[in-house]
């Protein structure tokens, strides 16, 4: 079989492509890693590092350790989750992989070369021949082109996953303290119960008292310790999706704090969140980008025109580079393409389809931002009403109460239970505190990406009137 | 205490009601009562005389001698009257006070009275016990138009049966009666009277009962039995006055009820005869001695007696309940309940929280703990050898050698002569001698049945 022969023009022109285009395609120091790390810092604050050799680890494992000997802060958790979760490290390895494709898209395929022997007869004919896989030459900006953009999208996909894990310690933080706080009042409260419950008995054997009462005593008791058998185990379940989260092998070093940090004085407020979070979204970045690669296999190479995507109508500014921001007016934009010029119908339905996506995108990031600052704020109402208004009125009360026990007016039952409606009451002020932090650390995430469904955990109902077995 | 600014005051409303300045000057002026202490009997400055009484906390309303008529003026508003040192209730009242001022007049007067509302709502004035013409018995509705806020009404009549008698309103009685709207009336007999007798000390008070619930100063007027302050004359132990009275004084002393209970007034000391109900004197024949007497709802009487044993005698109610001020009705009984190393931890979670009622509840006479406000401690007051916890319709009768006639003023603590007081046993007491038999079998039948359930219950 002949060997096919092969322009010399050709094949000069596209070893000097494939050595030009190979020539930078080297992997990078970092793997591309860089960004990613001074994108977090920008964004969440704290420092992410990629173990991916000994000395790295030992390193991180040595900051662990140090930030593990004291109660751990909230920051503290994040910073710890970042170095030593071990998905988010599994996870970086994808980046490895993505700058792998990248790298090979950009390189010379091996040459081959071929020797043939032939005889007819006497006659012995050898055939050499040296060749390359031309497909791959020709298609080789295109490829590098998609790799590089894949590249580009996993990077941004890990931002997001660095601060997803960031968001989710967070709350996993916040969730653990608050679980140990209320235990600590759900046990106060079962003290309560437990010296009516004695001191029920005591009258019962002192003849003062019926079966009936000395046994509803022993019921608020039995509850109290129920309700603190059960808040142990909300504790437990906290702390081990913490543990979790921070990829601790060993649990007992994890030390938390007694309390959650106090309200802000204020609510901060956040001028223009909406417009902020098109703007610094993530999600909404690599749709961007998403579109970008989209228009350009498809061809479509003369912008002529924005489009805002949230109102997906066009903006008569044409060619203008910066985005157009008119007053207050929140606005995603992606460009319209002049289908006049082109020549496939399929393309502009494919585009169609991709802005189409983009504006739900955008909606929905728009609305879980709004979402997120508005129960943010009604948290924040909610939490300094109890605490600046519900619990001091339970202490008053409390104190009134004291006064009539003082006249002989009521009964020390009455006293006892009225500790336990403070407690119910202190109660649901750590927990409206909670859902504040909670609620806080969600808008931020929402800023970067979607922070997926709200939880909201319904406040005890014991903090409103009386649960609590009134007499 | 009198002032004249408020009959100024209701000039002007007169006036802009339309009525001329003639008839403004046509009315009595009103006097009206700041204090809550027993003013000295007020001497008729004409009229027929008599010998007027002393109303205990309370006192007796001026009037005014015009063609021969006595015209009173009063005027029914809202007061507030301090119950007892350290409580002021927001009552409704007549001029000035609850208790409204005593009226006091003679057999066979012509009595003229203006009656003013200044309440919120209507009101009228029932004469309870008086003989008079039916339009002027004062029931809303029944005899006349109720008096609505800011008429003035009058009444009209000879008091023609000498005795005790008390007013209150006969509309929204219930109400107006539960905030404190009540007054007494005495009409001295013209000369000498068979069935009664002169006196040298006449006292007169009505018995009340109010729900204030502790730490605020508005009675709940739909209470209907169970009050937390009994009073006299709205006042409660150790707010209510001494009776001062010179021995083997002759005694009278009129009590009329006008709570949702009965009364049996005791006292300490001394036997009494009643010698008067609403209804009028008692026939000496149906007379006998007593030392307590019961005054139904509704009822009142006359009690008199000599003075003839010198001291501080208790004159109370015989309801032990009504000698407390606000209580717990509800409260467990804590007797014998052993608050050891409980207390504390319940002090835990209870700052200041401190065992009471274990031994009983005379801890609460001793402890000054803080109590809600405007609330009078359930047992209190101090005699000269310590606290003589008590509280509500309690005060003491103090017959003095020394106390002058005429004098009202309270002589201070008896000085008992040497040897007459119990006194403390310094000796040892031997154990009782104790009658063999079944009583042992008696005291273990009661030791199960009071076992019993702590055996099954304790943990």
């Amino acid at each position: 079989m002949p060997a096919c022969p092969v322009s010399r023009r050709l094949l000069a022109l596209t070893l000097a492509s494939a050595s030009l285009l190979g020539g930078c395609a080297t992997f990078s120091p970092d793997g591309g890693f860089g960004a990613i790390q001074s994108e977090t810092a920008a964004r969440a604050g704290r420092d992410v590092v990629w173990s991916r050799d000994d000395a790295t680890r030992a390193q991180t494992r040595a900051r662990v350790e140090a930030l593990l000997a004291h109660p751990l802060s909230a920051d503290d958790a994040v910073q710890i989750a970042l170095l030593n979760n071990p998905g988010l490290q599994a996870r970086f390895n994808a980046l490895g992989l993505a700058e792998a494709d990248w790298v090979a898209a950009r390189r010379l395929p091996n040459p081959g070369v071929s020797i043939g022997r032939l005889t007819r007869g006497s006659e012995v004919e050898w055939d050499r021949s040296l060749h390359l896989n031309l497909a791959w030459l020709l298609t080789m900006p295109l490829r590098a082109g998609i790799e590089a953009r894949l590249f580009e999208q996993t990077r941004r996909a890990l931002v997001l996953d660095v601060l997803r894990l960031a968001a989710d310690t967070r709350k996993a933080w916040i969730a653990a303290v608050a679980a140990i706080q209320s235990e600590a009042y759900q046990r106060q409260a079962m003290d309560a119960a437990a010296a009516g419950a004695e001191l029920a008995a005591r009258m019962a054997r002192a003849g003062n008292w019926s079966k009936l009462k000395e046994a509803r005593e022993q019921a608020f008791h039995a509850d109290a310790a129920l309700a603190v058998a059960r808040a142990g185990q909300s504790r437990l379940q906290a702390r081990e999706r913490l543990v979790r989260l921070l990829g601790l092998e060993h649990p007992d070093t994890l030390q938390l704090p007694e309390r959650l940090p106090d309200l802000p004085a204020a609510l901060p407020s956040l001028p223009d969140v909406e417009q902020r979070a098109m703007d610094s979204r993530i999600d909404l970045q690599m749709v961007r980008l998403q579109a970008d690669a989209l228009a350009k296999n498809l061809g479509l190479a003369r912008r002529t025109r924005f489009i805002n995507v949230l109102e997906l109508g066009a903006i008569s500014n044409a060619s203008n580079e910066v985005p157009l921001q008119r007053g207050y007016e929140i606005s995603f934009e992606l460009p319209l393409f002049d289908w006049g010029q082109s020549r496939v119908v399929a393309a502009e339905s494919r585009y169609r389809q991709m802005l189409e996506r983009a504006r739900q995108t955008a909606v929905d990031a728009r609305s879980e931002v709004r979402e997120a600052c508005a129960i943010r704020q009604s948290q924040y109402a909610v939490a300094r009403q109890l605490r600046d208004e519900l619990v001091p009125l339970r202490q008053r009360i409390s104190e009134e109460n004291l006064y009539r026990y003082n006249g002989m007016l009521i009964s020390v039952f009455e006293l006892l239970a009225d500790a336990r409606e403070q407690i119910a009451a202190v109660n649901a002020a750590i927990a409206a505190q909670r859902d504040y932090w909670l609620a806080d650390a969600d808008l931020q995430m929402a800023l970067a990406g979607s922070p997926g469904p709200a939880v909201l955990t319904p406040l005890s109902p014991a903090s409103a009137a009386s649960a609590a077995g009134a007499h | 205490m009198t002032s004249r600014r408020d009959f100024f005051k209701l000039g002007a409303a007169v006036a802009a009601a339309g009525v001329s300045p003639a008839a403004m000057a046509a009315l009595p002026e009103i006097v009206s009562m700041d204090r809550a202490d027993t003013r000295p009997p007020l001497l008729p400055p004409n009229g027929r005389p008599y010998n007027p009484v002393v109303t205990l906390n309370g006192w007796t309303l001026p009037w005014r001698m015009r063609n021969g008529v006595k015209e009173f003026h009063l005027v029914a508003e809202p007061v507030v009257r301090e119950i007892a040192p350290g409580m002021k209730a927001h009552l409704w009242g007549y001029n000035g006070q609850s208790p409204g001022p005593t009226i006091e007049v003679v057999e066979g007067d012509r009595v003229r009275i203006y009656v003013t509302n200044r309440l919120p709502e209507h009101t009228t004035i029932h004469w309870h016990g008086q003989r008079l013409p039916n339009g002027m018995d004062g029931v809303g509705g029944l005899t006349q138009p109720q008096i609505r806020p800011g008429e003035t009404y009058v009444y009209e009549f000879v008091a023609r049966r000498p005795g005790t008698f008390m007013y209150h309103p006969h509309a929204d009685e219930m109400t107006q009666m539960a905030m404190g709207m009540m007054g007494f009336w005495v009409t001295h007999p013209k000369g000498p009277h068979p069935l009664i007798d002169p006196v040298d000390r006449d006292f007169c008070l009505l018995l009340n009962a109010y729900d204030v619930d502790p730490g605020s100063a508005t009675p709940s007027v739909n209470t209907m039995l169970d009050f937390n302050l009994w009073t006299f004359n709205s006042r409660a132990f150790p707010g209510i006055d001494s009776l001062n009275v010179r021995l083997n004084d002759r005694v009278r002393i009129r009590v009329g009820n006008l709570t949702m209970t009965n009364h049996p007034i005791h006292l300490h000391g001394m036997e009494f005869e009643v010698t008067g109900t609403d209804g009028g004197a008692v026939p000496k024949s149906a007379r006998w001695p007593e030392v307590t007497t019961d005054i139904a709802v509704g009822q009142m009487r006359q009690i008199e007696f000599v003075a003839d044993a010198e001291g501080d005698w208790a004159f109370h109610c015989h309801k032990s309940h009504h000698t407390m001020n606000a209580m717990g009705h509800a409260v467990p009984t804590m007797i014998g309940v052993n608050q050891d190393g409980l207390a504390e931890k319940i002090a835990k979670l209870i700052p200041d929280y401190m065992a009471m009622g274990e031994r009983g509840m005379a801890d609460m006479g001793r402890m000054e703990m803080p109590l809600p406000d405007n609330t009078l401690p359930m047992m209190t007051g101090r005699g000269p050898f310590g606290p003589v916890e008590m509280g509500g319709m309690f005060t003491v009768l103090k017959v003095r050698r020394d106390q002058r006639r005429g004098d009202y003023s309270d002589p201070g603590w008896y000085g008992q002569p040497p040897g007459t007081r119990a006194q403390l046993w310094p000796g040892a007491v031997a154990d009782p001698v104790r009658a063999s038999g079944d009583a042992p079998d008696t005291n273990t039948d009661i030791e199960v049945t009071v076992r019993k359930p702590a055996g099954h219950s304790g943990h």
